[in-house]
């Protein structure tokens, strides 16, 4: 068998004849460029990567420096401006401070009209009942609305609704603002969330059983925004020493982003809330994932019993209930009710979340150990600080990334989630997860308060996402030359 | 008939209010817990109950008292006396006897059968005595004479006892049919006995519940509705909102977030007054804030009731808190508070201030420590306490946190004093102004702050123990004065609820006691 073997060519004639010296490599070169150099030439040319990148750093400067611009204290109120959209009517009326409403006169009698003492704006009597008189008694203003009527035979009280859209008869009156409680009391103030702009009105006579009677009197009111001269100054809507008339035109406190339900200024919540959700956002995942990567190229590298031992370890870590150790630190921390609660957040994160890293890290390197190229270098006398930071880490690169862009998303819907339960940020502070809370409520009415930080919290999620897609397609390795 | 309401069930013809078959469908929160009137307390099985049941006396729809099973009935010092009416049935035909009463109400009071509302017998002879197991159920202060007289001993003057009977703890449980339910009395709809204005004919244990007009009440000419059926057990705000929208329930709530739709739709929106008062209550232990007369002043001129309805609440028909009184609650003649107006005074952010200086000198405090707010975990009380927050803030200076707690837990804190402020309320036992006055009395478990004041106690022992009305109410006037000069609490506001209903139903009358809604007096519109 082995005659007929073929002889080794070294044995063969002109084995050791030199090489012709013509025969000459082709020079086929090009700059020599960096692992970094060569991810980051290919990162721009991803489109969709770099504009992910500028997004996430524009949100970064907006957390950063926005506050620095924006100078609003996120935790003030301006019950004058509750919820209010964007671009809403900012002008208000000066107004002399509220005092009750004084009795001053007898009960108007049924036969005669009181003339309008100096009403400005026009009271409109949609539908006149006969001699029914129903009129506004000054202004129509957001700090009130004064009504009074004449009174109406057979009415034992009166019944005040308030509506948007005027009222079509019986029964869709609606806001029921309260009764006089009296035949006599034929007034009514009402003090109730008033906005600018035009509301309908009806007084409906109740009879004597408690029976609301078929007529009614309505009166259609614009109501204009007002301001005291007191309020004005205390929210530095005035030069210092102005004094203008009563009746003037001064301008509500600017909010281009609205208000939310307590009439704090939206933009200068979403800088805060950002500061909060990015920090754990990005923070958490950051610490998990590199606690992740060492641990899982660490089991993964060593190999055999370590290597068992070290993954067994992480299963049980991944059994322990995420929920029940962030109560737990949160008590460990001593942290009591109404603080915030993000450091014992970040620490439960960082302990619990690093397994599902350590797997895919793990896994990844026990593939690229065995392969022929590690093996070459091993070989050749590469030492293992060598290979880790050559073949290891850049071939797992990729995996990494991947983890780390779902991890920020999810970290921030983590932050959310508790804000929700109430064991993330304490109030007055902020966080997007805590505003959209807040806003769901209202998503009706005023959409504003649940769209702005929904939207960051979706352009910062789908940017994380871009971005580490197309990292993981520049730092891959594997696709190094294939441009 | 069961193929019928399948079918009815299936289309899209049941409606809210159906003026054919005389039948209205709503929808309660759940499932009522219990239904043995003897022991039951919650809103939902008193809710079921009141339809289904009588005692000696009833609310009417101007929730005025009424002849219920008793046609006459007089009440004294130490005795109230009721005679009954001789057309009283059960729904099997048999009278409701004074036996009937007698026995239910030993039940009540008989430790074995441990009614969390025992202690609403307590007035009556020996009811204390026998919960407690000193003495035989049989020697409670109750004697039926014959089958149409009752006779009650008291311990003492109990003014509003003819209310009581009124209430679910009081009704009658006839002691053959009990005994005939070997244990499972209440347990559905054929182990009851209904001697109300509807009784059950079907019951699905947390999912339908249907009532009928119950042909052997003696009343029964007043009943304008056939059925009552409540196919829906939901808790959840907007599904009752999404089922009334469909025109599938006959009423439901509606809360401030829905206002503007409700406006938009043309709902019939009405307002009641539950009949509670809320307050901020300051803890008044020893090592807390709150015992500080000076700090409490400080925070009730910084605060106002007045915003806090109109800008923060925002919901029509809650009254801006001026007393610890509400303004339902009967005087001498008038309202107490017509006769007892509640002390006024405006926010001022001036004097606050003066009155925190004079706490920190007090306290020999350079600044005030963070004050803890216990609030509760509603949406609503979130909103409070962060306008409190940033109002105490902007004010006074004051670092506020907020300990937002479900409603168990708020109550576990209170009880255990973990708090400098608590956002809290109290709901009327009884229509008199006692159930709210007595509530700081010194070593009154319901003083969660601890509060103790001679004056106070004075009062109330003179409001307690005396028989004569002008007396009692001067009593409840001077009370009211001592918690504004003291700012023992700051009262918030008197709670309304909002809730529409279908046009075509008139007559649901909402009470502060006993069944509420109650749909007894309804009227189907005819068009």
């Amino acid at each position: 068998m082995t005659q007929t073997a073929p002889a080794d060519p070294a044995m063969m004639d002109g084995a050791f004849d030199p090489l012709h010296s013509e025969l000459r490599i082709q020079a086929l070169t090009r700059p020599s460029l960096s692992y970094w150099q060569d991810a980051w030439k290919r990162l721009k040319a991803n489109k969709r990567a770099i504009l992910s990148l500028y997004i996430i750093i524009a949100m970064l400067l907006f957390t950063a420096l926005g506050p620095q611009v924006w100078r609003v204290n996120p935790a003030e109120q301006d019950l004058l401006q509750i919820s209010s959209p964007p671009g809403a009517d900012r002008s208000a009326i000066l107004v002399a401070p509220y005092v009750p409403w004084a009795v001053e006169e007898a009960p108007t009698p049924v036969t005669q009209s009181d003339a309008p003492d100096g009403t400005q704006t026009p009271a409109v009597v949609t539908a006149p009942a006969a001699d029914a008189g129903l009129e506004l008694v000054g202004t129509a203003t957001t700090q009130m609305v004064r009504l009074k009527w004449n009174a109406m035979p057979g009415a034992a009280d009166y019944a005040v609704y308030r509506n948007i859209i005027p009222a079509k008869g019986p029964g869709t009156y609606g806001l029921p603002l309260g009764n006089t409680d009296s035949a006599e009391v034929t007034r009514f103030e009402d003090l109730l969330d008033l906005r600018a702009g035009t509301t309908y009105y009806s007084v409906v006579p109740v009879d004597q059983t408690g029976a609301e009677m078929p007529q009614s009197i309505n009166l259609k009111v614009d109501v204009v925004n007002s301001i005291t001269m007191e309020e004005a100054r205390a929210r530095r809507l005035l030069k210092d020493g102005e004094t203008p008339e009563l009746g003037s035109t001064v301008n509500f406190a600017l909010h281009p982003m609205g208000t939310d339900y307590l009439g704090r200024d939206m933009l200068a919540r979403l800088m805060q809330g950002a500061r909060v959700s990015l920090f754990i956002g990005i923070v958490a995942p950051l610490l998990f994932v590199m606690f992740g990567v060492v641990y899982g190229s660490m089991a993964g590298f060593i190999g055999g019993k370590v290597d068992q031992l070290m993954m067994r370890f992480a299963d049980f870590v991944v059994a322990l209930p995420f929920l029940l150790f962030m109560i737990l630190f949160k008590i460990a921390f001593g942290i009591g009710p109404g603080e915030s609660g993000i450091m014992p957040l970040i620490v439960a994160m960082v302990i619990l979340l690093w397994p599902s890293t350590a797997r895919l890290v793990r896994g990844q390197i026990l593939q690229v150990r065995e392969e022929a190229y590690v093996n070459a270098a091993r070989l050749l006398g590469a030492r293992t600080g060598y290979l880790v930071m050559r073949h290891m880490i850049p071939n797992t690169m990729g995996v990494i990334l991947v983890t780390l862009t779902f991890a920020i998303p999810s970290a921030i819907f983590t932050e959310a989630f508790l804000s929700f339960i109430g064991m993330g940020v304490a109030a007055p502070t902020a966080s997007w997860g805590s505003m959209s809370n807040d806003g769901i409520k209202t998503m009706l009415t005023h959409p504003h308060e649940l769209f702005f930080p929904a939207l960051m919290i979706s352009i910062t999620v789908l940017a994380f996402n871009l971005l580490g897609d197309g990292l993981r397609d520049a730092l891959d390795a594997k696709m190094r030359s294939r441009e | 008939m069961a193929a019928l309401s399948m079918a009815a069930g299936g289309s899209d013809v049941k409606n809210g209010v159906d003026p054919a078959s005389k039948t209205i469908t709503i929808s309660i929160e759940q499932e009522p817990p219990n239904l043995d009137g003897s022991l039951t307390a919650d809103t939902i099985s008193g809710f079921v109950l009141g339809h289904v049941m009588e005692g000696l006396l009833r609310l009417d729809q101007n929730n005025q008292l009424a002849p219920g099973v008793a046609e006459k009935w007089e009440i004294g010092e130490t005795e109230a006396t009721f005679w009954l009416r001789k057309d009283a049935r059960w729904n099997d035909g048999k009278p409701v006897t004074a036996h009937d009463f007698v026995f239910a109400w030993r039940r009540t009071v008989d430790p074995a059968s441990a009614s969390e509302y025992a202690n609403i017998m307590s007035p009556i002879r020996n009811a204390d005595e026998i919960n407690t197991g000193k003495m035989p159920v049989s020697s409670l202060g109750v004697e039926a004479i014959g089958d149409r007289i009752l006779k009650v001993h008291f311990v003492k003057p109990v003014p509003y006892f003819a209310q009581l009977t009124a209430f679910n703890v009081f009704f009658p449980i006839r002691e053959d049919f009990f005994k005939s339910t070997n244990g499972r009395y209440a347990s559905g709809a054929e182990t009851l006995a209904y001697n109300g204005p509807f009784k059950i004919t079907k019951w699905v244990h947390g999912a339908h519940l249907t009532m009928q007009k119950n042909e052997q009440y003696w009343g029964r000419d007043r009943i304008k509705i056939n059925t009552i059926d409540i196919p829906y057990f939901t808790t959840d705000p907007s599904a009752r909102i999404n089922l009334f929208r469909d025109g599938k329930i006959a009423l439901t709530p509606v809360a401030q977030e829905n206002l503007e739709e409700a406006q938009m739709l043309g709902w019939n929106i009405k307002s009641f007054r539950d009949g509670g008062v809320f307050y901020v209550e300051f803890n008044h232990r020893e090592g807390r804030i709150g015992g500080n007369k000076n700090f409490r002043k400080a925070i009730q001129y910084a605060l106002s009731s007045s915003v806090e309805v109109n800008k923060v609440i925002k919901v029509p028909g809650y009254l801006p808190g001026k007393s610890l009184f509400p303004v339902w609650l009967d005087g001498v003649d008038d309202k107490l508070r017509k006769e007892y107006p509640a002390p006024e005074y405006t926010p001022d952010t001036a004097k606050a201030r003066e009155y925190l200086e004079l706490a920190k000198k007090d306290l020999g405090l350079k600044t005030i420590p963070p004050i803890m707010l216990l609030s509760g975990d509603t949406p609503l009380s979130n909103r409070i306490a962060e306008y409190y927050q940033d109002t105490l803030k902007r004010q006074l200076g004051l670092d506020v946190r907020i300990d937002s707690q479900i409603f168990k837990q708020r109550l576990a804190k209170m009880l255990a004093g973990e708090f400098d402020i608590v956002m809290t309320g109290w709901g009327p036992d009884y229509a008199d102004p006692l159930t709210f006055g007595d509530l700081f009395m010194t070593g009154n478990v319901n003083n969660r702050g601890h509060y103790s004041n001679p004056a106070y106690d004075r009062q109330l022992k003179i409001a307690q123990n005396s028989n004569n009305p002008a007396e009692r109410m001067a009593a409840f006037g001077a009370i009211q004065k001592i918690v504004f000069d003291e700012a023992v609490i700051l009262p918030e506001y008197e709670r309304a609820l909002l809730y529409a209903v279908d046009p075509e139903m008139k007559g649901v009358v909402r009470r502060v006691f006993g069944a509420d809604p109650d749909y007894s007096y309804v009227t189907i519109a005819e068009d």
